[in-house]
């Protein structure tokens, strides 16, 4: 799956936005989207429903790459343990919205921060030491146990009866003929603000050029004094904290089981290798792209058939763009 | 390259994972117990509903005992063997090869019918009568096994009865059904019930209009579907699938406000799960769902569930108590044959009659020559409030039906 985006040793590239893969993603999109419209032999309604109903689950998968992307792309760690770690945030949601009571907004924003914590603490204690000798496969393989850990502790704790958890804005409104309901709206702003947040951060703070230079050349920032293992951490730990948004976000239209997140494992991947190994920007875009063809391509292809329109615009990206929409050669 | 090494490593590292878990030994026969084998997912995706039915047949064994064992076998106690499926085939298979070998007389089980296919051709194999408590797929007793007996219905009948009851609602109350539009799952399951329910719709007078599929994962929003069978304009929309779609798809239907006059699941795994009144909130309300389903207005059932409650601590939903039954069908076999040689059990159960099913079934369970349950059927439940009621037909129903069944909205 990730072979075609190495070229060279390490993940050395990053951030790098060229205003050329955002036009003409965008113009392909518009015109396969008019073409639906035009010749697709659609009720319009319907066609209408199943963008908004796309672009909306796009936002879910790109808050969900978003973090998978700094992590894969700049510590080069195949984190298998994402999906559970968005069922733990949502876990986390859930006990304390369950437990204290608190709204599901609020309870996501305290989620951010254990998170943050769980990230630079698995980083630092479990990773760090195979991620600085170079190896892949270490590391992979404890992300791999870590999901098991996860996935079977939160079966010990909730049991794996369906869990709930409402939310304040229940409901939904039309936009353009379509309905949208406020959950998934505001599950999508928030993938749009991390988003900006995050390219913020790495562009404009020093951590930001930390983190950059890193993922960049990590000998040579360590040779111009960048304490690398902090880095390292601290981008983990940045990883699992989009991780805690999106499950946080997600809780009011999933039912929760101790194994719900890991259906997204693989789809996130797909993503963050289309976007561009850690590219936020890529992740976002490539997000909403899936989302897109998954729910568009359901009306011609339903069942398993929208998934396999989706690995088949893996495929295709890949062989025009080996290094992903928004990455560098 | 050395990135697609290390994803393959890891897949054949999470394979080789799953493989060499599980098994905890014992459960050898010894003099005055009796073993059972139970094997169920209880853990992976599947380990809620896995573990209440564990948890089913074990309280199944508790009470056997307590009451004073098998009387004739000189109140020999039973003994519960449990086994871990983790969802899978060939687990679950090397599962009952593992209770088999250990002394087990019966097997029950296992929730999943892929699961179950290769559990029955073990069961065969060894001569170990099998009793499946939940699994829905025709197949698995089309194999001509002479060990397997399936207490639930099977797709086939879940389909055709699920039809005939809408029918019957719909001229009950006046607004005669005539179009459905058809969401299932994509699969054996969903593929099977859609075709018996659409066979017996159209001798009906009920045509099928739409049928949609969607996936068994990756699916988490059903908007897109809904609205593709609202456009159909059917009178209905009809669900069959698991959990978490089941919920997507009530979510949907009560935000798109179609012009319909309920929604009905058969074979639903959500619509009449005591969860998903308060999963679904306002959007569950007046679902209807044709499935088999415990029998509330048994008092044994209410004891049963309400010890079970006081136990583990979780309700007991409908698969537990199939556990439940499947147990007690094995302990009826028992007394009859008056004998633990599997081959007697397996004779004593093909011609057993249980008059009292813990099921709202059409009567006792007795097993045909397939050793499918000649009276196992549907019957319809609604949501009401924060409870699933039994609605229709009328011997079994706790509250009264409402259709059309719309939303409260």
């Amino acid at each position: 799956m990730t072979s075609t985006t190495t070229q060279g040793e390490g993940p050395t590239r990053f951030v790098r936005v060229g205003r050329h893969p955002t036009t003409v993603v965008s113009v392909t999109v518009v015109l396969l989207l008019a073409a639906v419209f035009a010749v697709g032999g659609k009720d319009n309604g319907l066609v209408t429903q199943s963008i908004v109903t796309g672009l909306l689950l796009g936002g879910v998968y790109a808050l969900v790459s978003i973090g998978l992307t700094l992590i894969f792309g700049v510590l080069g760690v195949v984190n298998f343990a994402q999906g559970s770690m968005l069922t733990m945030s949502m876990y986390v949601v859930y006990a304390l919205v369950s437990g204290p009571g608190l709204p599901v907004y609020l309870a996501t924003l305290l989620a951010i921060p254990v998170m943050f914590a769980f990230g630079m603490f698995v980083q630092h204690f479990l990773l760090n030491r195979l991620t600085s000798t170079g190896s892949h496969e270490g590391p992979l393989l404890v992300t791999l146990g870590l999901q098991l850990l996860i996935a079977n502790v939160l079966l010990m704790i909730f049991s794996g009866r369906p869990k709930s958890v409402g939310t304040p804005f229940d409901g939904s409104f039309e936009m353009l003929g379509a309905i949208a309901s406020y959950s998934r709206v505001i599950a999508f702003a928030g993938a749009v603000l991390v988003g900006i947040a995050l390219t913020l951060v790495l562009r404009r703070t020093s951590l930001g050029l930390s983190i950059r230079a890193v993922a960049a050349n990590a000998q040579g920032a360590a040779l111009v004094g960048v304490n690398v293992r902090r880095v390292y951490a601290l981008t983990f730990g940045i990883g699992a904290a989009s991780v805690a948004v999106a499950g946080g976000l997600m809780t009011p239209f999933t039912s929760l089981t101790p194994s719900v997140g890991e259906q997204f494992t693989i789809l996130a991947f797909v993503i963050v290798v289309l976007g561009g190994l850690g590219s936020v920007l890529g992740a976002t875009i490539g997000g909403l792209v899936i989302g897109l063809v998954q729910t568009v391509g359901a009306l011609y292809l339903p069942g398993t058939g929208s998934l396999i329109l989706v690995f088949a615009v893996f495929v295709m990206v890949l062989f025009l763009r080996p290094q992903g929409l928004y990455g560098a050669k | 390259m050395k990135k697609i090494a290390s994803v393959m490593t890891a897949l054949v590292v999470a394979g080789g994972l799953a493989a060499c878990s599980g098994s905890d030994g014992g459960g050898s026969s010894e003099s005055g117990t009796v073993t059972i084998g139970s094997i169920h997912p209880t853990s992976g995706a599947l380990a809620g509903v896995g573990g209440l039915m564990d948890d089913g047949a074990k309280l199944a064994v508790d009470d056997i005992n307590a009451a004073g064992g098998i009387k004739a076998l000189d109140g020999a106690k039973l003994k519960l063997s449990s086994g871990d499926s983790q969802g899978k085939a060939e687990v679950g298979q090397s599962e009952a090869q593992r209770l088999i070998a250990d002394g087990a007389v019966a097997l029950v089980g296992t929730y999943q019918s892929d699961v179950t296919q290769n559990v029955a051709a073990v069961a065969e194999r060894g001569r170990v009568p099998f009793v499946i408590d939940v699994a829905v797929d025709d197949k698995i007793l089309q194999q001509g096994y002479k060990y397997a007996f399936r207490v639930q219905p099977d797709a086939t009948s879940m389909g055709t009865s699920g039809a005939q009851s809408l029918a019957k609602i719909g001229q009950d109350s006046g607004t005669p059904i005539t179009s459905v539009a058809y969401l299932h799952i994509e699969g054996a399951f969903g593929d099977s019930v859609f075709k018996a329910f659409e066979a017996e719709a159209a001798a009906q007078g009920i045509t099928s209009v739409k049928e949609i599929t969607y996936p068994a994962t990756n699916f988490s929003d059903a908007t897109t579907q809904v609205r593709e069978a609202a456009a159909a304009k059917p009178d209905v929309i009809v669900a069959t699938g698991y959990y978490p779609d089941g919920v997507l798809i009530a979510k949907a239907v009560s935000e798109l406000k179609p012009d319909i006059q309920g929604l009905y699941g058969i074979a639903n795994g959500a619509f009449d799960d005591g969860s998903f009144p308060a999963a679904s909130g306002e959007s569950g309300q007046n679902v209807l769902s044709a499935n088999y389903h415990y029998d509330a207005n048994d008092e044994r059932v209410a004891d049963i569930r309400t010890r079970f409650e006081a136990k583990y601590g979780k309700p007991m939903e409908t698969a537990s108590i199939l556990s439940y039954q499947a147990v007690e069908v094995v302990a009826a076999g028992l007394e009859k044959s008056g004998s633990d040689d599997p081959e007697k059990l397996r004779e004593a159960i093909a011609g057993i009659s249980i008059d009292d099913p813990l099921l709202a079934f059409d009567g006792p369970i007795t097993f045909d020559e397939r050793g499918q349950n000649e009276n196992a059927t549907v019957i319809v439940m609604q949501v009401q409030g924060d409870n699933v009621e039994q609605v229709f037909p009328q011997e079994f129903s706790t509250k009264d039906l409402v259709f059309p069944a719309t939303a409260a909205r």
